[in-house]
């Protein structure tokens, strides 16, 4: 018993340490519970209550890691420290290879602890579905932004960068502007197949590539997944050339797809012959557009669209406007906004923020600063 | 020796257990969500499916072979449901289909190894290979849902009491595997077989038959356990349950089962399942990230391989100093020390 006990109380000091020294929470943890009674005793005053209390939000993100999401969270700092919430701002996200069960693990734990609201780069399809209804029944405000739930089932409504249909046109707009007139053939290097936003750009893509005769020379021959990690992106590119001999164009729309696929393009010496194109930010993309391996490419501002996002959330949350149609609101710097039917899905709500910008050579540099 | 690997097993549970206290007893400390009774199911439900395929992997291991096709094997099956219902097939017939077809996989694992006696290591990391081949196949790249009402409230609604189904099925699987392993003549194969096949085979013991009935029963259970993810996510991909193999892995090896079989038991296993689940759970309350989470559960399982030796130096040297001085407090722990 004596050496059982000495191993244990060994390994007990271990795990202390560990989630103590792991933890940059139990300061914040601490106030938290001390928070508690004095709500309480704060109850009577008023169920308006709420709002001087704070809302207490978390930011998911598709997974962490990723420069672009990283920005989103400033954005949403911003205008947390704007509003002046004294509740929590978390940035809490899975790793990439468990993006799916994490994502859905952290909105259960978010409802568990009594968060106010949550807002989803959804990555998950709509398997993150029952977990998101559950998170509303709790009393939560649920809010997705850069990718939604398909089927809208337990959101509030959805923050979108862009207009879907509109990221069709403007892929193949650069698609046009890089082949010429005379076309070509390209393909497509996606994310993942449960990621919405990148199916409903690819549709849109498709739809418009068929449909526009302005387009008719633009031969898409593939559409393939790199599941947003550069590795698998990097060696999808590569697979494309090997398969379609006289490829020239590599379209994708993510920001990891986009770089993996011109670095792919540059180690090899293909530049020359394969463009790679879609969407991307500046900071990563500046000495391929400079070097002409990806000479044209688009995006918003992920700042701004965490920005938003925070701000419309909060102002749900705190039931100072309601998800439905028509209903306008004041975003901070970012102005007016109306929330609207989401055209680019069968049910839903949405709040547009847009535009896009493209960078060529011209304005990289001065983005990417 | 049977006495010596009893008494080494009993106090391998026994840090585990002070371990699990430990955690619970932080993760109360920190966080007054942690305890409701809402959160002890979450707990359990984020995981179930790993921890329901644990229970085989245990058995499997302390035979001394190793099934890496389990996570393969619960996509396989989770692909066939949602297939045939995009084919129209009514989902409970999907169901039953599943189940077969994991039931099959594991009886090709179990036919090489145990028939043909190749290596079970070599034989199931062609199954992860070729199972989630075939998943893919079924699937491609689409995602499949729109599952009835009832396969849906199946893995994300408490039907009995305030447990979901699939919390039940798992303490019924954990009461069954205990009787089965350590109360049972079948159970006694299984740990005699761990500890070397050949003298269990002149003891006239149906090595052959024991080994195919464990894989069976390995690719069943994970196809049950795929079929159950499928209802708690609602809809299925073709990378449904992917990389599952490593966790459950690692819950299995932390539970004190030996990786060249013949010890281990199933509360070990039970305890190091209740340690991880309660450690992830508390991380996640207090907004410890994935990567972090990640890291600490390596840190302890590195622990619990290192601890154990590290131990029996520390009391061998002790005792020593103890022999050479006859210090202080000898008399105080004379009656705690074996021996």
């Amino acid at each position: 018993m004596n050496r059982l006990w000495k191993v244990l109380s060994l390994l007990l000091i271990a795990v202390f340490l560990l989630t103590a020294c792991a933890a940059p929470a139990p300061p914040a943890a601490a106030p938290a519970e001390e928070a508690a009674p004095a709500a309480e005793e704060a109850a009577p005053a008023a169920s308006e209550g709420a709002m001087e209390e704070g809302v207490d939000m978390v930011l998911l993100p598709k997974f962490l890691g990723i420069l672009v999401f990283d920005q989103a969270h400033q954005g949403a700092q911003e205008a947390h420290e704007e509003i002046g919430n004294p509740g929590k701002l978390e940035f809490l996200g899975p790793t990439p290879e468990n993006s799916v069960q994490g994502q859905i693990e952290i909105v259960t734990t978010a409802a568990t602890q009594g968060m106010d609201a949550i807002m989803i780069s959804n990555n998950a399809g709509d398997q993150i579905v029952p977990a998101a209804k559950a998170a509303k029944e709790a009393g939560m405000t649920v809010v997705t932004w850069d990718s939604p739930i398909p089927s809208a089932e337990g959101e509030d409504f959805f923050v979108a960068q862009v207009d879907f249909d509109e990221t069709g046109k403007v892929m193949a707009d650069m698609a046009l502007d890089i082949l010429g007139e005379d076309g070509g053939k390209l393909a497509i290097l996606s994310a993942s197949p449960d990621a919405a936003n990148q199916n409903a750009w690819n549709a849109a893509f498709q739809d418009v590539l068929a449909n526009d005769p302005k387009y008719a020379n633009l031969e898409l021959v593939d559409l393939v997944y790199g599941n947003d990690q550069s590795e698998d992106s990097y060696n999808q590119a590569l697979a494309l050339v090997d398969k379609y001999p006289d490829l020239e164009l590599i379209m994708a729309p993510t920001t990891v797809g986009i770089a993996a696929a011109a670095k792919a393009m540059q180690d090899e010496g293909l530049c020359d012959k394969v463009k790679v194109s879609g969407l991307g930010l500046p900071a990563e993309m500046v000495s391929y557009t400079l070097n002409g391996c990806a000479p044209e490419f688009a995006l918003w501002s992920f700042k701004d669209l965490g920005y938003l996002t925070y701000y419309v959330t909060y102002l749900l949350a705190t039931g100072q406007i309601e998800a439905k149609e028509g209903q306008t609101f004041e975003a901070g710097r970012m102005g007016s906004y109306t929330i609207e039917k989401d055209p680019t899905r069968d049910s839903g709500l949405r709040v547009l923020m847009g535009p896009f910008t493209v960078y060529t050579a011209e304005n990289v540099e001065e983005a990417a600063k | 020796m049977w006495s010596r690997l009893g008494s080494r097993l009993r106090s391998w549970e026994g840090l585990l257990l002070g371990l699990v206290v430990a955690v619970i007893a932080v993760n109360a400390l920190q966080t007054p969500f942690y305890l409701r009774l809402s959160n002890q199911i979450n707990l359990f439900t984020l995981s179930i499916e790993k921890i329901i395929v644990a229970l085989i992997m245990a058995l499997i291991i302390i035979n001394a072979e190793i099934d890496l096709s389990v996570a393969s094997v619960m996509g396989l099956a989770a692909c066939v449901v949602a297939y045939l219902h995009a084919q129209g097939v009514p989902v409970a017939l999907g169901v039953l289909a599943g189940l077969a077809v994991g039931a099959l996989a594991g009886a090709f694992n179990g036919y090489w190894i145990a028939y043909v006696g190749l290596p079970s290591l070599a034989v199931t990391l062609a199954g992860l290979i070729g199972y989630r081949g075939a998943a893919r196949i079924l699937i491609e790249d689409r995602s499949i849902g729109g599952f009835p009402d009832w396969f849906n409230r199946l893995g994300q609604e408490p039907l009995v009491g305030p447990f979901p189904v699939s919390l039940v099925l798992f303490f019924l699987l954990l009461a069954l595997m205990l009787v089965v392993l350590h109360r049972s003549a079948f159970g006694r194969y299984v740990y005699a077989i761990g500890n070397s096949r050949d003298v269990a085979r002149y003891s006239g013991v149906n090595v052959n038959r024991v080994k195919m009935t464990l894989f069976v029963a390995s690719g069943f259970i994970s196809a049950l356990a795929g079929i159950l993810l499928a209802a708690r996510l609602g809809s299925v991909r073709g990378n449904t349950a992917e990389g599952f193999e490593l966790d459950i892995i690692t819950m299995v090896l932390l539970g004190g089962v030996s990786i060249f079989g013949g010890s281990g038991s199933l509360i070990g296993v039970a305890l190091a399942i209740l340690l991880i689940l309660n450690l992830r759970n508390g991380m996640s309350l207090v907004n410890i990230t994935g990567n972090t989470q990640t890291g600490v559960i390596g840190v302890l399982l590195i622990l619990s391989v290192l601890g154990p030796n590290w131990a029996r130096s520390l009391q061998e040297r002790l005792q020593r100093s103890r022999r050479q001085t006859g210090g202080p407090g000898d008399g105080a722990t004379r009656g705690a020390v074996p021996k």
